[in-house]
């Protein structure tokens, strides 16, 4: 970053809750199969022994942050990341959440999805295909394009700054937070909300299901993401949205925020030896990547003391992920190894969230489901020990596709 | 690519004689859409077809492939790149619906006679799929993303490209996008009635909504300094690029044009250049009422007196609206514009006979306006969502 860039506000919704206070809770108890959900299976194109659970929101109630009247006009996606904006901005300082107004009007708005408003989309499909063109519904329609939740937080935020959505798989979300950053650190906008949505309905649920994607469950419980464990058969999928605030250090600091975390460094890189579904075998070339983006901001690989890794328990995913890990750091012990996506599961920013709280100094606790170690991965997650609040953390995330990408952040100055 | 030909030749003979290839189309079967032009790029030359996988593409990953390859070799770099240059190569792509034509044979067939639904149809559904084919297809090693924002998105993502060269996370950027034809999109923007029965009419009277096309475009961007050490020459300076949001509503545009405005001044600041110094307008110009208005309305706040008479083109009255690569091939017909110094015309077309007004744009008609002295000039992109992006672009070397 050009100038230094802070986390001053953290909004998040998820199966674990509403607010930042719950996916905090969430990371420290460690306990996923408290916030798992049974997925309906009745359109039956789930694999017989497949996937059943997902983190998904059920009635969780989003009445404090969205009016009945805006939320009539939205699909989930987008009710989900006005809300979450809602709560980012809120936790900044930033109007009271619906004020907004005219000071919001720079704002720019930088948000990541993978599948898009899947539910009005198929819901236009169905109209389109089974009812013909001409009962396909305008509402859908505008509200099944991947930019409708950005918009929405635009609309109802009062952001008239730039307005992106990134779809990049796995890897969007820090693309995302990155891009956003790097804007505001470049002077074309005073702020910046930056984040992920994702909503998970039955039918994108059974399509991961049918890809091979997801953890299934066994004779012995319900499933879980085990990431790099030698048991990992996949992950598990989640909706939600997290959004954070993006400001300058002097701008933030001259009013008053408390901020999370320092963005010191993002970068992104491809993997073309990854097929369009799965993940590929190039991790030293990304690890190259990344060694050459941190010697750009002048940082030393050293001088990580913390990794919130984007491990999966995606059997592919977890491999690339820790070969990856492993060339960046070479000879060198890797610091402890924080794996969210155990807890919050793949998709809908929980793991954004999670990353700008450990940053944060937030505690987490053992990773769940992690039992037998991979030899061949040679990586063990964090195992719920005390840790001293980190100083610069790494978040990596290697998208299904070929797609990576990864920030540094930085511990708030005291 | 596009409906007017596989190639930067087919299309810039296109575009200069205003030979618009909107009309009957052959990609679904559309007799009971309400609407039955778009249009659609022909079959692929066939030493493309020959490009090992081809078939396992889907038709907008190939459209961003083909496109790629064409402009990569139009730069003179390497093919295959060695890893050196693969790793300070950036893919920043534009994509609204990426195969979602592919995936709708997979949702017919799920829906109506699921044992025929075969998963593989969606392995390039997601919008990411065109700029990682075209990534995964060059050997490409550095930074890959995707910007999903409508109508938007392909000027969004050179955008995004010119900030990653400005702050050296790339040496060379691939930008553009690519979408194709599909059901979804036609009969969506039939929901809103918003597509014009016959071709569309950008800023003329009688204009009554867009014509979907399909294609891509991708332009490879470097530092010039980088260009002129290799020995080559730009084709022209991609000096800024702006954007903004309306927050006014999620389909129609704020008709003060104050969000469009935002995102022209933006651009023209990133370039340093004054709204004097622009010749020339290639305008989103979709051809819907409301859309034309407001950026006539843009238009008149960033260019106040000079704007009735700035010239005018609307790319899209030849090639149709080519959705998240619509900033991209008009970026190359501004490109292509300003190489030759000549502004490409839109077709006058029949008189309309309908209350919509002839909007007092100077829009060049039927024949191509010479502008041999042109510097400069701004491509407007509006979207879906209020979101806008603006580009402009000089002439190299200065008239």
């Amino acid at each position: 970053m050009s100038r230094p860039i802070l986390v001053t506000g953290l909004g998040t919704v998820g199966a674990y809750g509403c607010g930042a206070e719950s996916l905090r809770r969430a990371l420290a108890a460690a306990d996923p199969l408290s916030h798992l959900s049974e997925v309906d299976r009745s359109a039956g194109y789930h694999r017989a022994h497949g996937a059943r659970r997902a983190f998904l929101l059920g009635s969780a109630g989003l009445g404090e942050w969205l009016a009945p009247g805006e939320a009539r006009r939205m699909s989930p996606p987008s009710k989900l990341a006005v809300a979450a904006a809602r709560m980012a901005l809120r936790c900044a300082g930033l109007a009271g959440g619906d004020g907004e107004g005219e000071a919001m009007a720079p704002t720019a708005v930088t948000l990541a999805t993978a599948f898009g408003p899947s539910s009005f989309s198929e819901a236009l499909l169905r109209q389109l295909l089974c009812e013909g063109p001409e009962s396909t519904s305008p509402f859908y329609f505008t509200e099944s394009v991947a930019n409708a939740p950005a918009a929405q937080i635009a609309l109802l935020c009062r952001a008239r700054g730039p307005n992106v959505t990134v779809c990049q798989r796995e890897a969007g979300q820090l693309i995302a937070l990155g891009q956003a950053a790097a804007g505001v650190a470049a002077g074309k906008v005073p702020r910046a909300l930056a984040g992920a949505v994702e909503e998970m309905t039955p039918l994108l649920h059974a399509l991961l299901d049918r890809f091979g994607a997801l953890a299934a469950p066994s004779p012995a419980g319900a499933e879980m993401a085990r990431p790099f464990d030698r048991r990992r058969d996949g992950f598990v999928a989640a909706e939600g949205s997290t959004l954070v605030v993006l400001e300058p250090e002097e701008i933030a600091l001259a009013r008053g925020a408390r901020p999370l975390a320092r963005v010191l460094v993002w970068g992104s890189a491809f993997d073309p030896t990854a097929p369009r579904t799965g993940w590929g075998s190039g991790g030293g070339r990304l690890a190259r990547a990344l060694l050459r983006s941190l010697e750009r901001a002048g940082l030393a690989i050293g001088a990580v003391d913390r990794i919130v890794s984007g491990a999966s328990g995606a059997v592919e995913g977890d491999r690339l992920e820790a070969g990856f890990l492993r060339a960046a750091w070479g000879a060198r012990p890797l610091p402890p190894v924080l794996v969210p996506k155990a807890t919050v599961g793949e998709y809908g920013g929980g793991f954004l969230g999670a990353a700008v709280l450990a940053a944060a100094g937030a505690p987490f606790g053992p990773t769940p489901g992690f039992t037998e170690p991979d030899p061949g991965l040679g990586i063990v997650p964090h195992d719920g020990a005390v840790l001293p609040p980190p100083s610069t953390v790494l978040v990596t995330s290697l998208a299904a596709g070929g797609a990576a990408a990864w920030l540094v952040l930085g511990a708030p100055r005291p | 690519m596009s409906g007017l030909g596989w190639g930067v030749a087919p299309l810039w003979e296109g575009l200069r004689t205003g030979r618009s290839a909107i009309g009957p189309f052959h990609r679904f079967d559309h007799r009971l859409h309400r609407t039955h032009v778009a249009a659609e790029a022909g079959d692929a030359p066939e030493d493309l077809a020959r490009t090992p996988g081809w078939d396992r593409l889907s038709v907008a990953d190939r459209f961003a492939v083909a496109a790629a390859v064409e402009a990569v070799r139009q730069a003179g770099l390497p093919l295959p790149f060695d890893e050196d240059l693969a790793a300070e190569v950036g893919v920043f792509f534009g994509s609204s619906t990426g195969g979602m034509w592919e995936a709708e044979g997979f949702f017919r067939d799920f829906l109506i006679q699921r044992r025929r639904a075969r998963l593989r149809r969606l392995a390039s559904h997601q919008v990411n799929a065109p700029g990682d084919a075209l990534a995964r297809h060059l050997g490409v090693t550095g930074p890959v993303s995707t910007v999903s924002s409508a109508c938007a998105s392909g000027a969004l993502a050179l955008g995004a490209a010119l900030e990653a060269l400005r702050s050296g996370a790339v040496e060379v950027a691939l930008a553009g996008g690519a979408d194709s034809l599909c059901q979804l999109t036609y009969a969506g923007f039939n929901a809103l009635r918003s597509v014009d029965e016959s071709p569309c009419r950008p800023f003329r009277a009688g204009r009554a909504g867009l014509s979907i096309g399909e294609g891509s475009a991708v332009l490879v961007l470097e530092p010039l300094q980088r260009l002129l050490d290799r020995g080559a020459a730009p084709l022209a300076l991609l000096a800024g690029a702006g954007a903004s949001c309306d927050a006014h509503h999620m389909t129609a545009p704020d008709p003060s044009g104050t969000g469009a405005a935002a995102a022209l001044e933006a651009a023209l600041r990133d370039a340093g250049l004054d709204p004097a110094e622009i010749d020339f307008v290639n305008a989103h110009g979709t051809g819907t009422p409301l859309n034309d208005a407001a950026e006539w309305s843009a238009l008149q706040r960033v260019f106040g007196a000079r704007a009735a008479g700035l010239p005018v083109t609307a790319t899209k009255a030849l090639v149709g609206h080519l959705l998240g690569s619509a900033g991209a091939i008009e970026a190359v017909a501004t490109v292509l514009c300003l190489r030759h110094g000549e502004l490409h015309p839109v077709p006058s077309g029949e008189p309309a006979e309908t209350e919509t007004e002839t909007l007092p744009v100077a829009l060049v008609l039927d024949r191509p306006l010479p502008l041999p002295m042109a510097r400069a000039a701004v491509s407007t992109s509006l979207a879906f969502g209020g979101s806008n992006a603006a580009l402009v672009f000089s002439r190299w070397p200065a008239p």
